[in-house]
C-alpha cells in the first residue's frame, strides 16, 4: 500500500507544477462557458439575429430547454472528453520520455508495473475531474441564463449517464499509453488520439459505431436513440478487452522494452 | 561474497553494429573500478544492461550475487545509479525532484534530502527549477539521485562531464572517500584515462563493444611506454653511428630520435659516452614518458 501511495504521490507532484494541468482546467471550463453562451443566445431569437452567425449556429441546440441542454452537455463531453484525456495520458506518459526522465524510475526499489497503475490512476482522477468541471460549470451555466423545464428524474439520468460515459472514456487511456511508450514520444499517440476521433466518426457513419470502441463512449452518453446505433453487450465486450488487452501491453512494454 | 558486480558473456547488438561483445567482468566490494571507452565504445549500452534497462541478447549480470531483471525490484535498494546526462522534471525545483527519488526509494527520514543537498552543495540552488540549472549543477542534481540513499553500489556513467576543475575534484575525493571509508562499490565510466586513474583501483578498457584490456591502476605507469629522447648539432650522424652500433632508433616529428631499448632508457650515460667519444655534441638527452592518454590511444589502436 505505502508503494502505491508513495508512487502515486510522486506522479502527483509531476503534474501539480506542470502548466498543462492549469491549461486543461480553463479550456475544459471554458467549453461548458461558451456551450451556456449559444443556449442563452438560442433562447433569446431578438439578440440572435443581432449576433449573426453566432445566432444561425446557436440554433443548431434545438430545444432550448433542459433535456436539449443536457443532450448538447452529453454531446460536448463524448467529442472533447476523447480528446482531453487522450491529450492527458499522452502528457502524463511521454513526458518521461520527452524530459528524459525515464531512466530515473525505472532501476528503483518499486515495481515498474505500479509505476504504471499510479500513471492511470492520476489521469483517471485528473479526467474526472476535469468532466466534473465540465458537468458543474455546465449544470450551473444552466441555471443562470435560466433554462426552462427542470426535471430532477432528467437530471439523475443526465448524471448517470454522463459520468458513465467518462467512465468507458477512461477505459480508451491504455492505448494511447502504450503508443506513448512505445514512440518514445509525444507526436505519435497525439496522432493517434485525432486519428481515432476521426475513426469513430467514420465508424457512425458506416453503422459500426457499437463495436468501434473510440464511438462507444459517445453512443453510450447520447443514450440508445439512434436506431442502429445502439449498445449491446459485445460493445462493452470490445470496450473492456481493448482497455485489458492495452494495459497488458504497456506495463509489458515498461518491463520487457529497451529502455534506451 | 566478495564479488559485487559480476557480468558474464554480456552481448548486444543493434541490427549488425555490436555494441557490446562477451562482456565479463568482475568488480570487488570496496573498489573502484574505471570502465574506460571512447564515445560509442559501448560503455553506456553495457551500464545501461546492468541496471536492467536494456535486455541483453546473451549473457547475464548478477549485482551483490542477484541476477537482474526487472522484477527483482528490491535488488535496487543498495544500488545508485547516474546515467549519461542527467535529467530531471523541468518545472519542478532541486529539492522536489529529489522528494520524488526519495518517496519511491521508500526513505523515511525526510531529512535525506537535506543531508544530499549539502553533501552535494546543491543549497543555494535547492528552490530552483530544475530547467533553470547550469550544466555542472544538472550533473551534481544526477550524482544527488545516485547517492540519496547512501547505496552499497555505485554505477555512474561519466559523472564528470559539464563539471569545473574543482567539481571534478571534489566528485573525485567524494567518491574515493566512499569507497575507501565506506565500503562503496564503484563502478564509473569515463573516456578520459588521465582522469579515472587518479582514483579508480582496477581499470577495463573497452572497444568497439570489447574489453580489451584490464589492468590494476598501480601496474599502470610500468605499462607506459618510456623513451630515451636525443637531440644533437648533427641528427645525421647521430642515426648513422646508432645504427653502426645496432642500436635502434626513430625520427620524431620534431626532428629529434628516439629510443626505447630498456637498456639504454636505464642507462643514458652510455648513448652519452657514445656520442662524445665520437665527437657529436649533445643538446639534448633524457628520458620522457608516455603519458596515460597516449597509452589509452596506444592500446586500442593495436586492437585496430
Amino acid at each position: 500500500m505505502k508503494k502505491i501511495s508513495n508512487a502515486l504521490w510522486a506522479e502527483f507532484e509531476k503534474i501539480k507544477r506542470s502548466k498543462v494541468l492549469f491549461g486543461t482546467i480553463v479550456v475544459f471550463i471554458f467549453i461548458p462557458l461558451m456551450t451556456s453562451l449559444m443556449m442563452f443566445v438560442a433562447r433569446n431569437p431578438e439578440l440572435a439575429s443581432k449576433l449573426g452567425i453566432v445566432g444561425m449556429k446557436a440554433n443548431i441546440f434545438g430545444t432550448s430547454n433542459w433535456l436539449g441542454y443536457f443532450g448538447v452537455l452529453n454531446q460536448l463531453l463524448g467529442s472533447i472528453s476523447l480528446i482531453g484525456f487522450g491529450f492527458i495520458t499522452t502528457w502524463v506518459f511521454a513526458s518521461e520520455h520527452t524530459f528524459k526522465t525515464m531512466k530515473d524510475i525505472i532501476a528503483l526499489p518499486i515495481n515498474r508495473s505500479l509505476i504504471v497503475l499510479s500513471k492511470f490512476i492520476i489521469i483517471s482522477l485528473w479526467s474526472i475531474l476535469l468532466s466534473a468541471l465540465v458537468f458543474v460549470v455546465g449544470v450551473g451555466m444552466g441555471f443562470v441564463v435560466g433554462i426552462e423545464q427542470w426535471s430532477t428524474a432528467m437530471f439523475i439520468e443526465f448524471t448517470k449517464s454522463y459520468f458513465g460515459a467518462t467512465i468507458l472514456t477512461l477505459l480508451l487511456a491504455p492505448p494511447i499509453a502504450f503508443i506513448a511508450g512505445y514512440s518514445r514520444g509525444i507526436i505519435a499517440p497525439l496522432g493517434i488520439v485525432i486519428f481515432t476521433v476521426i475513426l469513430a466518426q467514420f465508424a457512425g457513419l458506416l453503422g459500426l459505431g457499437p463495436y468501434f470502441p473510440w464511438s462507444i463512449p459517445a453512443l453510450y452518453a447520447i443514450g440508445n436513440n439512434i436506431p442502429g446505433m445502439e449498445l449491446n453487450t459485445s460493445s462493452y465486450v470490445i470496450l473492456v478487452l481493448t482497455f485489458l488487452f492495452s494495459y497488458w501491453a504497456t506495463v509489458s512494454w515498461w518491463k520487457r522494452a529497451d529502455h534506451h | 561474497m566478495n564479488e559485487v558486480i559480476n557480468t558474464e558473456g554480456l552481448t548486444k547488438t543493434y541490427k549488425d553494429v555490436n555494441a557490446v561483445s562477451n562482456l565479463s567482468l568482475n568488480v570487488r566490494k570496496g573498489e573502484i573500478y574505471g570502465f574506460l571507452g571512447l564515445n560509442g565504445a559501448g560503455k553506456t549500452t553495457a551500464i545501461r544492461m546492468m541496471l536492467g534497462m536494456i535486455n541483453p541478447d546473451r549473457g547475464t549480470v548478477f549485482l551483490n550475487g542477484i541476477k537482474v531483471s526487472s522484477d527483482k525490484t528490491e535488488l535496487w535498494r543498495e544500488i545508485g545509479y547516474l546515467v549519461e546526462v542527467p535529467y530531471a522534471y523541468p518545472e519542478l525545483t532541486v529539492r522536489e525532484n529529489l522528494e520524488i527519488i526519495r518517496r519511491l526509494r521508500f526513505l523515511n527520514d525526510s531529512k535525506t534530502v537535506d543531508y544530499v543537498i549539502d553533501k552535494l552543495k546543491l543549497n543555494k540552488y535547492s528552490h530552483r527549477k530544475a530547467k533553470n540549472l547550469s550544466l555542472g549543477n544538472a550533473q551534481r542534481l544526477g550524482l544527488a539521485k545516485a547517492l540519496i540513499h547512501n547505496p552499497k553500489i555505485l554505477i555512474l556513467d561519466e559523472p564528470a562531464n559539464g563539471l569545473d576543475p574543482a567539481g571534478i575534484f571534489e566528485i573525485r575525493e567524494l567518491l574515493t572517500d566512499l569507497a575507501k571509508n565506506h565500503g562503496v562499490t564503484i563502478f564509473i565510466s569515463s573516456h578520459i584515462l588521465g582522469e579515472i586513474s587518479k582514483f579508480s583501483t582496477r581499470i577495463g578498457i573497452i572497444h568497439d563493444g570489447f574489453l580489451i584490456q584490464e589492468i590494476n591502476t598501480q601496474e599502470l605507469e610500468k605499462l607506459c611506454e618510456k623513451r630515451l629522447i636525443i637531440n644533437t648539432l648533427d641528427q645525421k650522424a647521430t642515426k648513422l653511428l646508432l645504427q653502426d652500433k645496432d642500436i635502434k632508433a626513430i625520427d620524431n616529428e620534431n626532428g629529434k630520435l628516439l629510443i626505447t631499448d630498456k637498456e639504454f632508457i636505464e642507462g643514458p650515460d652510455k648513448i652519452a659516452n657514445l656520442l662524445v667519444g665520437n665527437n657529436i655534441a649533445l643538446t639534448q638527452l633524457n628520458v620522457i614518458e608516455e603519458d596515460l592518454e597516449s597509452y589509452f590511444l596506444r592500446t586500442i589502436k593495436l586492437k585496430d
